[in-house]
């Protein structure tokens, strides 16, 4: 690389393992610190002669792996036993003896991952490819057969001439200069970086849309997402008019659903008996149907106040006597079949539930109307309901 | 300073080799330059330009970014709501219609279920008087037939080149019309056995209309020898109905009748409840003499190994002995017929024939001696006499009797016609839903003499054998899609009402005969035969009833119940007519040479449904084997035709040979060959060609015993080999080193009623042996299924191996059809299966049944090891599989002991038959609240929990807790003996209780201890015990 | 690979001068390759593409193309996954556990297993996911946070080996890596043309020999030593669990983690020695590989091999002892059954021709050992394939035994497994320093100071 004058570090070579550990524990003596030693192999007692402490790495290992370890515990414990509980083979949620290996694994893994990375960016500082010493012939030596050691400018103590003739006098097979390289700049808007990015950009988003949208659902993906089956409203491509759901053959009968017999009949001379017995669960639902069928027309209790303020011709009143009088039967058959203004709900409620405003309705009648003998009824019912 | 560096560079120039490289610093221009500015510090981090690591950043981010920005959702297409709800369905939610299945002369009652208008499933109806709620596996999977892609969409026509070509009804139905116009001579009506009044009425009118019309009537397999024979003796038209509940003791010659002998839904049912374990007092003991092993067979407590031929002589030597032992005057001389010499000739032990006679002595009018429909008709006068004398007649039920709308044609009948048509007096011939070239007799020459007939005319479901034969074929509906009634015994009526309009642009049988009727003054309309159905009930039937309501709402009811009950009484009075008893013959006939016996098959019927995918991977209960029919050989007959399974012998009945591959059957008598029908169809559609072999070529127009029957064949080994697929390893139905592998291992566990009688706990002993209970690392469960928790019982006693459950299984949890190299490969898909072992001699074999499903373990070995927890335990109780988190590692199936589990090895539905239930209308058969599972995935049962949903979502609806008796599994709905017990198991006071706790109650392997939920009631068998 | 023993070879005079050591070790990523190289790496890659048709067969098609079924649902491609796992085992061996052991001789080759174990890894960790029935849902295996707090099933062992095998991977790279950037940095300053210098620049990470990074990188490489120890012994324990931790009578055992790891090691050797004495020969490496060398292996193989032999007898006895009727009836068929071949060429594999290792000279002649190994590396496939299929297809319920026949597609990914491991290190021969350049340096004659610090 292209280099600068300014100087980095002056080095030498040496060519025994010994000369340069003499080297090295001389330059430590005369008080240097910012110097380093370059052989292609560790040489045992370097650390020593160059005044070392001992490596730091196994703590990084210890701490991480221990974190590691007892993190993954906790995690298996909070996912199985917590997050999402879930009951498999009888076993209990927290299943400790099967959480073992992994818990193993998982400390292995966090320690020797940690170990390297901490070792590569923390004690190598690397990757560093523009170090100054690369891509000189001292570096070139020092990787095959030589020893070398250099000290560089940063050191308080530095004088280039002091230290060649150091190092000379240790026996340096030679002594070097090494210079700093110079920064190369890229420019922010340079038209082909921008144009680049524009590409990256268009391609990988392209690329994800067709991966996502399109290669995921062609065969043999499968997410069992569409399946062959119909469920309801679905369309269906056999039919003609595109609908999965049929309607049934006239004339047939399904289990529970005999036709009305009286369907279309304005006024019939015979009708249905009510075969509920008004419970209070299915005064309930009477309630609830009423709400939300009749009361629109013949108000909240069936006063003939409609909600609809004259939007729509207002229901009659139910509790007019003609009413009252009407068999349960009638008022059925009049919900069922509609009678003058009032559509037909016979497709709209089911059969239980028409009765169920039917009774509902007698219900409204006979709260509106209430009798002394009521009462009394009530107040047992309090009395009762009191104790 | 400078220029002590350059000194310095001089010095060094004298140094050798090193630092060449250095001089190149001062020649550099840049040195210079850097020279006249001094000490100008770069730092490392100028913002004014960009490093690499910032370049490569910015890149991956731009990236990145874009990436996310393009993340999209699918489309899940478009809701297509009804216009006008019908009243009768609400969506999401089954609709029920009453119906009656016609797919054979039963006429069971049947109950669909539908989904938004799509019947999905066919169950038997519950209020019908006979079917009581079940329905064999034929009727279950006749829904298929209605989704068949390769049903007959058109009306076809035939051109000169004799390709068919589709046409309109219109064109075919004036084409035909003219034809019938121009009346030069007769007109034959070749139909199946008519159970419906009305269409016995429309064919009178057709009759009216075209007065040279002649009815045909044939049925492959039918009970006329018996009815004639009964007729001689007791007058009556047909054979009574047997109370099989009632009897004591069972004697079944060459009568299948759990299988294919009559109803067999009703025979099952009443004779399971001959064999209640509830009841053990009256627990009946069967008897089955028979020539090769049968469904019955397997159910025997006893069986002898019998030629078809020899019935006779066996029957007469029962009677010598009983007469021997205590004098019962008999009409005719028994004495040439001697017990010890059949004995002895047949090798039957002596005890057990001992037993037998002691059996029929002590319950003398508690037993029945019932002969197969295939017999010579002296041997069932035989029998008819045999049970005159023990005063068996009343267990003949008296109060109903069968009833039929058409008589049966002979074979000489059809002999008749067939020369009739050689010689050309016949111009048109209407084949109504039948198929008389694939079923009459090969040597009648049926097919040849429709070339000589001007016109021949099908109406049929599926092209077939006939309909290429013929000149027009009419496309009809499938049973669910039409309408009818039938009657077929005295007492009830049954009506059929569509469930679906026709799916293509076909009618219905009755419908296009009534549009030849009326044509000239009425159109073809919908409605046609609806109305005239209506017509002929109110006219006709519902007088009769004389009921109370008015007929609309009548019929409507009647429609609802989908069965009309009526008082009529058959008041038949027994009288036993002595006279022609001197006709029988007084001395045994010698039999040796092979015999040949032609079989109705257990899930193909006569071959109708061929085409049924379901149907033909059902295993035969005998040996299991799938999608082919094969000569069933003993392993004595083997060795002397030196053959070994799946080689290829040649049949020769007296018309050709005709060449099958064997299967070995273990208890099958030496010297018969026993084949399956129904196999064999050259034209169907897709699935049923190419199966198995059709029976039809040894089959005679002039049979010398009986039409199935056949004598004194020659038999020969054939070269060639044909591969029959069995669902367990062939070596298993034989005797092997495995043999009893199974008691010893806990998977069935038996006993004997004495036993049971003696000390009801028996069994809790014995199966503490080899089963010893692990200590378990971690702490039981208790917090665990204190809810409801769901459970299975299983009596095996009740169980007859029929395997209807496993098609309702099919039906209810779309399961799919996988073809017959698949099931080679061992990759059935079912999620139920009857396991059939086998044990005892090889002459003498012992079969017990198991129906295999998911045990629903509650220490489920399967969910341990499933890396991504796709089957977990719900809080009920129920081992539920994920469908959609499965990833397919397989490592459940390993762990599973009961090999329950199944995996979709590829997309089975693309794969089978290239596509064929990929077909659009296949989709329709689906049941849409069970999800169709993709290929890699793992399957099995989940005690249909979209039932369990259904009653749980009731329960919230009308807020009670759920009630376990409430649902009711696929399975247990469609078991025939009501072997399946389902329900929660913490209902300590239900009927389910009862089972789960039984002093009968085991687990299978319950050595594993995976703490299943399904329970076996293990079978007993009703053999004499030394003491007793 | 071919074998051309015509090649005279480079003799060292006396000890190898450290450049001499650089030039030969690095000789085959400066010169071309011959065409005999070119050949193999055809043959190999040939196969490897083979394999992945196969692959991508299956993909398409569904695990339907292999040979399983309902009742035998894992066949060649779990056998194969145990299979190369175990061929895993003996790089980190020879690299951790023996340095851990001070053995000397270990430098000559712990690159070269090392490399091996990566490889064979990469081989095994393709079936798990090919094996499944959706591949492309194999993630659900991870646990990944998402929004339906669906969590991956920690009690089976099948995820154990998700985290044993993806740690074991990690792990040896990283070591391996660690070991080779100081050979990266020599290279990149031999490194003549530009290319080649920048690919090395990038993997050395601009190394500097610096001796306060060699202090820590030393303990670094004693830490990974220590780590990689334990994890070698765990990951084919945990790989056993997916039969141990089973039911089935024939995996339902105790003694298989220590009887798959002395297997792991077997089987991994015996890969190691058939590779290197192709590859000593090929690239003229006998005084650095020597015969030595060889010989300590083949007496590991022999031990390992016999304690293999000592599982065998212990599993049959064991199941007879138990007393449990299906643990017995198992133990017989193997032995008699359907698969009594297979199981029958496993023992004499396996437990008998090793034992030919007793003999000196069988240790020391080259041919000779070469054919037990592949005997030996033949037994370990088959004894795996035993112990899947022959249990599989007779467990507890007769009615649902049966026979697994394997399709064409199984011996096509098998066989592609092979080309894929060769082709991988063939290419890694001729692109990295198959010998550790600097451990080796380190260890010649005079490489490290005299104990008076050289004065004089």
């Amino acid at each position: 690389m292209a280099r600068s004058n300014n100087l980095h570090s002056v080095a030498a070579i040496f060519d025994t393992p010994n000369k340069i550990i003499k080297a090295a524990e001389k330059v430590r003596d005369e008080g240097y610190n910012k110097f380093d030693v370059n052989t292609p192999y560790p040489l045992h007692g370097m650390d020593k002669a160059m005044g070392l402490s001992s490596s730091k790495v196994g703590f990084v290992t210890l701490f991480c792996g221990l974190f590691g370890g007892s993190f993954i515990l906790l995690f298996m414990w909070w996912t199985l036993a917590k997050n999402y509980q879930l009951f498999i083979g009888g076993k209990p949620f927290f299943a400790l003896p099967a959480f073992i290996p992994i818990t193993f694994e998982i400390t292995v893994l966090i320690g020797a991952v940690s170990t390297f990375i901490a070792l590569i960016a923390v004690f190598f500082k690397l990757p560093f490819n523009n170090h100054p010493l690369h891509d000189t012939d001292y570096m070139k030596t020092v990787s095959v057969d030589k020893y070398g050691i250099y000290i560089t400018t940063e050191d308080p103590k530095f004088d280039k001439e002091k230290i060649i003739s150091l190092f000379k006098s240790l026996g340096a097979v030679s002594t070097d200069l090494i210079y700093l390289p110079k920064q190369e700049k890229f420019s922010m808007f340079n038209l082909k970086f921008v144009l680049f990015l524009i590409f990256v950009a268009v391609g990988t988003s392209g690329s994800t849309y067709l991966l996502l949208n399109k290669l995921m659902y062609i065969t043999p993906f499968d997410w069992m997402e569409f399946q062959e089956k119909y469920t309801p409203q679905e369309t269906s491509l056999f039919f003609g008019d595109r609908r999965s759901m049929r309607t049934p053959v006239d004339g047939t009968v399904a289990k529970g659903f005999i036709p009305y017999p009286y369907k279309g009949i304005a006024n019939p001379t015979e009708v249905l008996s009510n075969p509920t017995i008004p419970t209070e669960d299915l005064l309930k639902m009477g309630k609830k149907k009423y709400l939300t069928f009749c009361s629109p027309c013949h108000g909240n209790f069936a006063e003939g106040d409609s909600r609809l303020n004259g939007q729509f011709p207002n229901g009659p009143t139910l509790h007019s006597d003609k009413i009252i009088k009407y068999s349960d039967g009638m008022l059925y058959h009049i919900i069922t079949n509609g009678q003058n203004a009032m559509p037909a709900y016979d497709l709209q409620i089911t059969r239980h539930e028409r009765w169920a405003i039917v009774d509902y309705i007698r219900v409204l009648q006979r709260a509106k109307n209430a009798k002394n003998s009521d009462l009394v009824e009530i107040k047992k019912e309090s009395t009762t309901n009191g104790q | 300073m400078v220029e002590n560096i350059d000194n310095k560079n001089m010095e060094l120039e004298r140094d050798p080799n090193y630092w060449q490289g250095f001089f190149s610093i001062q020649k550099d221009p840049e040195f210079d330059k850097a020279k006249r500015n001094e000490e100008k510090k770069i730092s490392d981090n100028d913002n004014s330009g960009l490093s690499r690591r910032k370049f490569l950043a910015l890149v991956g981010a731009s990236a990145a970014l874009a990436g996310v920005g393009c993340a999209d959702y699918r489309d899940k297409g478009e809701i297509m709501p009804y216009n006008k709800m019908p009243e009768e369905i609400s969506l999401g939610n089954p609709t029920f219609y009453a119906s009656t299945c016609n797919l054979c002369s039963n006429s069971c009652g049947i109950l669909v279920r539908t989904r938004e208008g799509r019947p999905i499933k066919i169950d038997g109806n519950p209020e019908h008087t006979v079917s009581k709620g079940k329905i064999c596996a034929r009727g279950q999977a006749s829904i298929l037939d209605l989704y068949d892609p390769d049903r007959l969409q058109n009306p076809l026509r035939k051109t000169k080149e004799g390709k068919f070509i589709k046409t309109t009804w219109d064109s075919a139905n004036k084409e035909f019309f003219k034809v019938l116009e121009s009346a030069q001579g007769q007109i034959a009506v070749i139909t199946h056995q008519i159970n419906s009044p009305t269409t016995k009425k429309l064919l009178d009118d057709f009759k009216k209309k075209y007065p040279t019309t002649k009815i045909y009537t044939y049925e492959l397999f039918n009970d006329s020898i018996r009815n004639k024979a009964w007729k001689k003796c007791y007058g009556t038209d047909f054979y009574p109905i047997i109370k099989w509940n009632e009897a004591k003791v069972i004697v079944s010659l060459e009568a299948d009748f759990l299988g294919n002998d009559g109803n067999k839904i009703e025979n099952a049912r009443l004779f399971a409840e001959g064999r209640d374990v509830e009841n053990i007092k009256n627990f009946s003991r069967l008897y089955v003499a028979e020539a090769n092993m049968s469904l019955t067979g397997i159910n025997a407590d006893y069986r002898l190994k019998v030629k078809p031929e020899l019935q006779y002589e066996f029957v007469m030597s029962l009677l010598n002995e009983l007469n021997r032992r205590d004098n019962l005057e008999l009409p005719i001389s028994v004495s040439n017929f001697s017990l010890k010499t059949f004995a002895k000739n047949n090798n039957i032990k002596e005890d057990l024939l001992k037993h037998l006679i002691n059996d029929l002595i002590t319950y003398k009018g508690k037993s029945i001696v019932f002969a197969g429909r295939s017999l010579a008709e002296e041997t069932q006068i035989a029998v008819n006499l045999l049970n005159e004398v023990l005063g068996n007649n009343n267990l003949y039920n008296s109060s109903e009797s069968f009833i039929s709308n058409s008589e049966l044609n002979s074979l000489d009948d059809f002999n008749k016609l067939v020369s009739e048509m050689n010689s050309g007096n016949i111009f048109a011939v209407i084949h109504f839903d039948s198929n008389p070239v694939y079923h009459l007799p090969e040597n009648m020459g049926y097919k040849n003499a429709l070339k000589k007939v001007g016109t021949v005319v099908t109406l049929t479901e599926s092209a077939n054998e006939t309909s290429v034969k013929s000149n027009l074929v009419f496309a009809i509906n499938h049973q669910l899609e039409s309408w009818g009634d039938a009657k077929t015994r005295t007492g009830f009526y049954s009506l059929q009402q569509p469930v679906i309009s026709p799916l293509f642009n076909t009618r219905q049988k009755e419908a296009v005969l009534l549009n030849w009727i009326k044509v000239e003054n009425e159109n073809y309309t919908e409605k046609m035969y609806h109305s005239y159905l209506m017509d002929n009930w109110k006219t006709n039937i519902y007088p009769s009833l004389n009921s109370k309501i008015e007929f609309t709402r009548f019929w409507y009811g009647a429609l609802n119940d989908g069965v009309v009950t009526t008082n009529e009484k058959e008041k038949a009075k027994f009288s036993f007519d002595k006279k022609l008893l001197n006709s029988l013959s007084t001395s045994p006939k010698k039999s040796d040479g092979y015999t040949v016996i032609v079989k109705e098959s257990y899930v193909l019927g006569d071959g109708r449904q061929a085409n049924n995918g379901w149907l033909q991977e059902l295993p035969n209960p005998m040996i299991q084997s799938v999608w082919d029919n094969y000569a069933s050989i003993s392993i004595e007959t083997a060795k002397n035709l030196s053959v070994k399974n799946n080689d290829k012998i040649s049949i020769d009945t007296g018309n050709g040979k005709k060449e099958y591959p064997i299967f070995i059957q273990p208890g099958a008598t030496n010297n018969t060959i026993t084949i399956d029908s129904g196999y064999g169809r050259t034209t169907i559609g897709k699935v049923g060609e190419g199966t198995g072999f059709s029976i039809s070529g040894l089959m005679s127009n002039q049979p010398k015993f009986t039409p199935w029957i056949f004598t004194d064949a020659k038999v020969s080994k054939a070269n060639g080999t044909y591969t029959i697929v069995t669902d367990q390893e062939a070596h298993l139905f034989e005797k092997t080193p495995s043999e009893n592998i199974f008691a010893q291992r806990g998977i069935l566990v038996e006993g004997t009623v004495n036993e049971y009688k003696k000390y009801p706990y028996f069994l809790k002993e014995e199966k503490g042996k080899g089963n010893h209970k692990s200590p378990e690392i971690y702490p039981e469960q208790k917090e665990l299924y204190n809810g409801v928790k769901w459970g299975m019982a299983i009596d095996l006693n009740k169980c007859i191996g029929c395997s209807e459950c496993i098609v309702a299984c099919n039906a209810e949890n779309n399961v799919p059809i996988v073809g017959k190299e698949q099931m080679e490969k061992d990759r059935r898909m079912q999620w139920l299966r009857i396991d059939k072992y086998y044990s005892g001699s090889y002459d003498e074999p012992i079969v017990s049944s198991q129906p295999m499903l998911c045990q629903q373990c509650d220490d489920a070995p399967c969910e341990n090891v499933c890396p991504v927890a796709a089957t977990t335990h719900t809080s009920d109780g129920l081992n539920q599989m994920v469908y959609n988190r499965c990833v397919g590692t397989r490592y459940c199936a390993n762990n599973c002991p009961y090999k329950v589990r199944r995996f979709n090895y590829f997309d089975f539905r693309d794969h089978f038959k290239d596509g064929y239930q990929k077909e659009e209308v296949f989709d329709l058969v689906y049941n849409p609240e069970v999800s169709v599972r993709s290929r890699g995935v793992m399957e099995k049962c989940t005690f249909c929990i979209q039932r369990i949903m259904e009653e749980k979502a009731s329960a919230i609806r009308e807020n009670r807790g759920i009630i376990g008796s409430n649902v009711k599994t696929a399975c247990q709905e469609s078991c025939p003996t009501n072997a399946i017990k389902f329900g929660d198991i913490n209902a300590k006071d239900s009927v389910f209780a009862k089972y789960r706790n039984h002093k009968l109650g085991y687990y299978a392997l319950e050595g594993v201890n995976t703490k299943p939920n399904v329970t076996y009631i293990a079978k007993l068998r009703n053999t004499h015990t030394e003491e007793s | 690979m071919s074998l051309d023993y015509s090649k005279d070879m480079v003799q060292f005079t006396k000890e190898p001068k450290l450049v001499e050591l650089d030039n030969l070790i690095s000789k085959p990523m400066d010169t071309n390759p011959s065409r005999k190289y070119f050949i193999a790496l055809a043959f190999t890659s040939s196969l490897m593409f083979l394999g992945f048709l196969c692959i991508g067969y299956t993909f398409y098609f569904g695990i339907g193309a292999w040979g399983n079924n309902q009742t035998i649902a894992w066949g060649f491609g779990i056998t194969n996954f145990v299979f190369w796992v175990g061929i895993a085992h003996a790089g980190t061996l020879i690299s951790a556990i023996l340095y851990l052991l001070r053995q000397r001789w270990r430098n000559a080759i712990a690159r070269f297993a090392e490399a091996m174990t990566i490889f064979a890894v990469i081989c095994a960790g393709l079936f798990p996911i090919i094996h499944t029935g959706r591949p492309w849902l194999a993630g659900y295996l991870i646990p990944y946070p998402n929004s339906m707090n669906l969590w991956p099933n920690f009690i089976s062992p099948l995820d154990w080996d998700v985290f044993a095998v993806s740690t074991y991977f990690t792990v040896s790279l990283l070591f391996w890596y660690l070991g080779l950037v100081p050979d990266f940095a020599i290279l990149r300053d031999r490194a003549k043309d530009r290319i080649k210098k920048l690919i090395y620049t990038f993997f050395s990470l601009g190394w500097r020999h610096s001796n306060r990074h060699w202090r820590d990188y030393e303990k670094a490489y004693m830490v990974f030593a220590g780590l990689a120890t334990p994890l070698v012994l765990s990951v084919h324990t945990v790989v056993s669990f997916d039969f141990a931790a089973a039911i089935l009578p024939g995996w339902h055992s105790t003694i298989f983690p220590p009887y798959f790891v002395a297997g792991a090691i077997f089987s991994g050797f015996a890969m190691v020695v058939t590779a290197l004495v192709v590859m000593r020969k090929v690239f003229d490496m006998e005084n650095i590989i020597t015969l030595n060398h060889l010989e300590k292996m083949n007496k590991i193989i022999l031990l390992t091999g016999s304690m293999v032999g000592y599982a065998y007898l212990m599993e049959a006895f064991i199941s007879w002892y138990s007393g449990v009727p299906t643990e017995q009836y198992v133990a017989v068929n193997r032995a008699f059954g359907n698969y009594a071949w297979a199981y029958w060429t496993t023992v004499s594999c396996n437990v008998f021709f090793p034992q030919f290792f007793w003999f000196k000279k069988v240790r020391r002649s080259i041919p000779l050992m070469f054919i037990v190994v592949l005997l030996v590396n033949v037994g370990m496939w088959f004894e795996r394939y035993v112990i899947i299929v022959s249990s599989l297809h007779r467990d507890f319920l007769p009615s649902s035994w049966t026979y697994f026949t394997p399709s064409v597609i199984d011996f096509g990914i098998l066989i592609g497994s092979f080309g894929l491991f060769f082709t991988l290190v063939l290419i890694f021969t001729r692109t990295m320093p198959v010998i550790a350049m600097s451990e080796i340096k380190g260890i010649v004659e005079g490489a490290q100071p005299s104990h008076d610090g050289g004065a004089h």
